[in-house]
């Protein structure tokens, strides 16, 4: 399996999951809503699971393969937030954007290399890297849903509020626990839990960014266009951690996180 | 301003004054040296923090600057001065080689931002903030909390246990010839020489590569073709050829464990097992647009012999860079002082404990590469990791609780 057959798993995933975001618009019964999201992502995941197959190792180290993680992660958290908030809308906005990853991934694809460097070896790799794209799929939802409010919305209502908040909690909370994973992973590889790596910093900052939007939400409740502002500026600083730092020249040579040759 | 209660505008000064407050600090005493922290100093301060917490705890009600600590808006506004802080220390390059020597004061101390007394301080009033919030939020206990709470002590437990463990953190630095005992290391931090009371003898050194590669470079600029995404052909069991841009590669002779001969006029690889051995493959080019072909050997080399491309063009060759390693591991024997013998192997991400030292592979030679007679080990002791680990933990319950349980209900919510 390698990339040149991506686009036959990703496309009809692409349907399911569309008509699966139609039928939860028109208000069709959640069974066959959830029943053919679960469908797509069941034929997204035998693409990524063959790849995992194919190259030996889990597909989890250059961004294209992050991307397709992203790509699944944003319909599955699409699919839990329908099931527990039962938003119509919600299942549109996450295939949307898991077609805009799936869409980079098939127009711009890797080059891949089976090679997998020893610190990479370990079982924390895997659900490190995997919880941490859990956690960006719902902040990224989170994120537009906030320009939603911000600049297309008057007055938002308090369940659109609500939701932001929910993702955010779940989001916070999954990038908590991929963080606590790689710092013990750390421990493990290279001798300290945190060792202020430009990653390990820019993590940090999301991370803050994110207690700062939590708290001013529990503090301001109806200063929510601040909140949203903190909310946007927080994602801006995940796409730092998550790739801005590969450009950033403080950054450039000094991290031990760079496995994306 | 200043009227009670207190809220941003109050909280914002009170940070600008912390960082002024550290800046005059950082001018006339200089960086923080973390080094006068080490035990007993560290217990020390540690227990005085607690009792400065619990005693401001009891006096919330009478002093009100020890009430405002444990609000809300002070907390985001101490979040808001630490993620500042945090993000300055992610664009400024940090670590001594950042920044020439002798060279202005303000770069040299922002390149060194754990020393740096404004980003400390700020630092401090978040774990002040934190702490008291702990205390008011979490007395009386109610289950109601607990989610809150497991977030709130876990990294309280985490900064505290983690910044007064630093300077008691031992890294070290020890190099072990292949079939010697070595007990001596390099401290990290100070560069010097020290004796361990532990001891590590190398029996065995091995390193598994991955399979060699075929790549493509530019002549004249050596880099690697086609430039941002270069291809590759992976020459894994199996495969006997393949294609590199225009180029059908095909492998008519493979040479793991190899030698080069050089004569007068030609340069030719035959089997060699023996220490310093390469890989070579000869292999048939064909170029599909031009119909041009090339035969020759192509090697990485090793430290005894050179590398060999072969040239495709007058623009492209075709090379085989240094293999990857898989996997390197060295089979050790550990003493300590007390008598202990713990036989073991090491390998990357898997570390070796031994009475409270973990032991890590670092490195080898890596001119020598897979004939290394060396392995270079980190040894590291932490005696406050448990208290962080016992932090870190209830942080992962915390936010399995977030999770579950998202967001608490608005007093709002709560009334319908």
């Amino acid at each position: 399996m390698s990339w040149d057959s991506f686009y036959l798993f990703a496309i009809p995933a692409l349907i399911c999951w569309g008509a699966g975001a139609i039928f939860a618009w028109k208000g069709r019964r959640s069974i066959l809503i959830c029943g053919i999201t679960l469908a797509g992502l069941a034929v997204f995941f035998s693409f990524i699971a063959s790849m995992w197959f194919s190259l030996e190792r889990p597909p989890l180290r250059t961004m294209g393969e992050t991307r397709l993680w992203y790509s699944f992660f944003l319909p599955l958290a699409g699919l839990i937030t329908y099931i527990r908030w039962k938003y119509k809308w919600i299942l549109s906005f996450s295939t949307i954007l898991s077609a805009v990853f799936i869409c980079i991934n098939l127009f711009k694809p890797e080059i891949h290399s089976k090679t997998l460097m020893p610190a990479l070896q370990s079982p924390w790799f895997a659900p490190h890297v995997i919880v941490y794209m859990f956690a960006y799929a719902m902040l990224g939802a989170a994120a537009l849903m906030s320009l939603y409010l911000l600049f297309r919305k008057k007055a938002p209502q308090s369940g659109e509020l609500a939701l932001c908040d929910n993702l955010v909690y779940s989001g916070l909370a999954f990038m908590t626990i991929g963080m606590l994973f790689g710092a013990v992973w750390a421990k493990e590889a290279w001798g300290h839990y945190w060792a202020w790596d430009p990653k390990e910093t820019w993590a940090l900052a999301t991370w803050l960014g994110y207690l700062t939007y939590i708290h001013f939400r529990l503090d301001r409740p109806s200063d929510y266009r601040k909140s949203l502002l903190v909310l946007l500026l927080s994602f801006v600083l995940l796409q730092m951690c998550w790739y801005g730092i590969n450009y950033l020249p403080s950054a450039q040579g000094t991290s031990v996180h760079t496995y994306n040759l | 301003m200043w009227e009670k209660p207190w809220k941003y505008k109050e909280g914002i000064l009170a940070g600008a004054g912390l960082l002024a407050t550290g800046m005059l600090l950082q001018a006339s005493v200089g960086g923080i040296d973390w080094g006068r922290m080490a035990f007993p100093v560290n217990v020390i301060v540690l227990c005085l923090f607690l009792l400065a917490l619990t005693v401001m705890n009891a006096l919330r009600r009478k002093v009100y600057l020890f009430a405002w600590l444990s609000q809300r808006s002070t907390a985001v506004s101490s979040l808001c001065y630490v993620l500042g802080v945090t993000v300055l220390m992610g664009l400024v390059r940090q670590g001594p080689s950042a920044h020439p020597p002798g060279g202005s004061g303000m770069v040299a101390a922002l390149s060194d931002m754990l020393s740096f007394w404004p980003f400390v301080l700020v630092y401090v009033w978040m774990t002040v903030v934190l702490g008291m919030t702990i205390l008011r939020a979490g007395l009386p206990f109610r289950w109601r909390r607990l989610p809150s709470l497991l977030n709130h002590i876990g990294l309280f437990i985490v900064i505290v246990a983690g910044t007064a463990g630093a300077a008691d953190m031992r890294r070290l630095r020890m190099t072990v010839p292949l079939g010697e005992t070595e007990w001596r290391a390099q401290d990290e931090k100070t560069g010097q020489m020290v004796e361990l009371p532990l001891a590590i003898e190398l029996k065995d050194f091995t390193i598994d590569e991955y399979p060699p590669k075929l790549m493509l470079i530019d002549n004249s600029s050596g880099r690697l073709l086609p430039e941002k995404t270069p291809v590759h052909l992976l020459l894994e069991e199996g495969v006997s050829g393949g294609r590199l841009m225009d180029w059908d590669i095909s492998v008519t002779q493979s040479l793991p464990e190899a030698a080069c001969i050089v004569s007068a006029d030609s340069l030719n690889f035959t089997g060699f097992h023996s220490v310093g051995s390469t890989y070579a493959v000869r292999i048939k080019a064909a170029n599909r647009v031009s119909g041009e072909q090339k035969d020759g050997w192509v090697s990485c080399g090793s430290f005894l012999f050179p590398y060999k491309a072969l040239m495709l063009d007058e623009r492209t060759s075709v090379v085989m860079p240094d293999r990857e390693p898989r996997r390197f591991a060295s089979e050790v024997i550990a003493y300590t002082d007390g008598g202990v013998r713990k036989q073991g192997t090491i390998e990357v991400n898997k570390p070796l404990d031994v009475d409270g030292w973990k032991i890590y592979q670092l490195s080898y030679d890596e001119t020598r590469g897979r004939w290394s007679e060396i392995s270079v080990f980190e040894l590291v002791k932490d005696s406050w990791l448990l208290y962080v680990y016992i932090g870190m933990i209830m942080m992962i319950g915390g936010a399995v609780g977030l999770f579950v349980a998202a967001r608490p209900r608005t007093a709002e919510e709560e009334r319908k």
